[in-house]
């Protein structure tokens, strides 16, 4: 695809309208989440902004000995852990399906985006009915199982874009040069893919990792992060609440700016060499 | 895409193969459990056992309509309406900038930007709001701030306004992305020509981009309603007391073990959400969005 810089030409008054929209839009996204942040340095039990100068850790500290939090957090690693390591492979098998298809892609694509819109209670509960009925006990693996379902359609999107980079006449090469089709995947789409594979690592890891309705009907004995945060949330939240939604929130951030941005960047620099396929 | 009887053997067995897994947690994990709730809607509640049997009844409908539960279904809705038409307000100027008003740099920084989202907390970004929306938050010490009302205003937060406000950050990017994907596959050469037979800038967008771009403003409006549809976190975090959607309703239903009627909720919804997508992949092709996705 080669598109001049902007398509569109517009006129100064389009331009700042539009701007102004789409300012609005980010604004509406990311100012109430970077308040909360700011607002959870306050060490005092009042909420509201402190000055830079006196920003605290305070709330922070005192985390770390919150015991069911710690649990929490800890069943939520594994779950989130379990899932991405799940999710992964199978998005990226459906990926190299979906480009190996030559008649209903688009059906394919839809049928597992589906999973992304259908309501979280109304999965949770026919999930939790299912494993009721073959009498399987809610634990870990039951979240794991809906967190699956949840998290396959953004790594199938996630792999199905990292493997734009490669073309077909790669794959042909490495045929004609006689390795196996499964040789061919590990030693030259793989390594094409592998930053796609981490992002859609991450990505799986952090949609179980901030999913609520549907661990809702599955946990067992421990609570997810999540739910604790649900909790914590309505009883008359102290300021640890805040601190804690900071710190996974800041993580969430860090983690997927970090991967977009510099995957992009990569790619960016790297489609500008010649004979580079592209 | 033609009809003949052997279409599916264009299914390729390597095709299969790979998508057999995938096929397998979808149907296995995803459709299964969904038909399962949809048949057991039609059985009978046993007080007994707290379960269920499999005598054919249609007492869970009634009891549908019987227990109030309708407005619920009909507030719902038209909550999901209002945020995906806000939504869709919003996003499409940004789609705009991002599919054909940007250089390529910025355009990958405004969509890694409506990207993040989808990988954050839903819950916490709701709750955010409640530090802004609040009797103490930032606008209402604002608005006392600057003499513009004296008394904080009540119905900022715990409130229908709250909600929408709530939904609509939190589920704008599903609409900006249909559209960007759509915008990107019209061909430049089209929008030349508008420019050269001497169309402005706001006729080519609504007489040449608008039309072509129609299919993703769609369903960028549908991911929105749908998923606002489906959520419960906002109304429980930013609603007014006793609020409910039917996601809370369902939660309440089985907090009192009703399956049947907690499944008649479900299937309600489900046949509601299946009719819509079936009717806006026939007549917007949407499965043809995504066909180039990839290659």
């Amino acid at each position: 695809m080669n598109r001049e810089a902007t398509v569109l030409r517009s006129p100064f008054g389009a331009r700042l309208s539009f701007n102004a929209l789409l300012t609005i839009a980010l604004l509406f996204i990311y100012a109430p989440a970077v308040y909360l942040l700011l607002a959870s340095f306050n060490p005092g039990l009042q909420l509201g902004l402190v000055p830079p100068d006196r920003f605290s850790l305070t709330w922070y500290v005192s985390l770390a000995g919150d015991r069911k939090l710690l649990s929490a957090l800890g069943e939520s690693v594994i779950v989130g852990a379990v899932t991405a390591v799940i999710a992964t492979p199978i998005g990226l098998s459906a990926a190299l399906a979906f480009r190996a298809m030559t008649a209903r892609r688009g059906a394919f694509f839809l049928f597992v985006l589906f999973a992304m819109f259908v309501p979280g209670t109304i999965q949770g509960l026919g999930l939790s009915v299912v494993f009721k009925v073959l009498a399987v006990k809610p634990s870990w693996f039951t979240v794991v199982v809906g967190h699956v379902l949840w998290a396959l359609p953004f790594a199938f999107t996630v792999c199905l874009v990292s493997l734009a980079v490669v073309r077909p006449h790669m794959i042909a090469a490495a045929r004609d040069l006689g390795a196996g089709p499964w040789r061919a995947f590990r030693d030259v789409t793989l390594p094409l893919v592998r930053t796609g594979i981490v992002s859609s690592l991450v990505f799986s890891f952090l949609l179980s990792f901030n999913e609520y309705s549907r661990a809702y009907y599955l946990v067992g004995r421990y609570n997810t992060l999540p739910l604790y945060m649900f909790g914590a949330m309505n009883s008359g939240a102290s300021p640890t609440i805040y601190a804690l939604s900071g710190a996974v929130l800041l993580i969430s951030f860090a983690l997927v700016a970090v991967l977009l941005l510099g995957r992009r960047f990569r790619i960016g620099r790297s489609a500008g060499r010649p004979g580079n396929g592209g | 895409m033609s009809n003949r009887p052997h279409g599916a053997g264009r299914f390729r067995r390597p095709a299969l193969l790979l998508a057999l897994p995938s096929l397998l947690v979808l149907v296995g994990i995803g459709l299964v459990p969904l038909v399962i709730v949809t048949v057991w809607s039609f059985w009978s509640f046993d007080p007994d056992t707290y379960w269920i049997t499999p005598e054919w009844t249609l007492a869970s409908y009634s009891a549908l309509f019987d227990t109030g539960r309708v407005p619920v279904l009909v507030r719902t809705t038209w909550l999901a309406l209002l945020t995906a038409g806000i939504a869709t307000f919003f996003a499409f100027p940004a789609a705009t900038i991002i599919g054909m008003m940007s250089r390529p740099r910025r355009a990958v920084v405004l969509i890694v930007l409506f990207t993040i989202p989808f990988f954050t907390s839903a819950l916490i970004r709701a709750f955010a709001w409640r530090l802004v929306l609040g009797r103490t938050g930032i606008v209402n010490e604002a608005l006392v701030g600057l003499d513009i009302v004296e008394q904080p205003v009540e119905w900022l937060l715990f409130s229908n306004f709250a909600v929408v406000i709530g939904m609509v950050a939190a589920y704008l990017p599903f609409a900006v992305i249909p559209m960007v994907l759509v915008l990107g596959r019209i061909e430049p050469s089209v929008m030349r020509a508008s420019e050269d037979l001497g169309a402005g800038f706001w006729t080519t967008l609504r007489r040449v981009v608008l039309p072509l771009a129609m299919p993703g403003v769609i369903a960028g409006f549908l991911f929105v309603f749908v998923v606002a549809l489906g959520t419960s976190t906002e109304i429980q975090l930013l609603g007014g007391a006793g609020d409910s959607s039917i996601a809370i309703m369902i939660n309440d239903v089985m907090r009192v073990v009703n399956f049947p009627l907690a499944f008649a909720i479900a299937t309600t919804v489900i046949v509601f959400l299946s009719v819509i997508v079936i009717l806006a992949d026939r007549v917007l092709k949407l499965s043809r969005m995504f066909e180039d996705l990839g290659t």
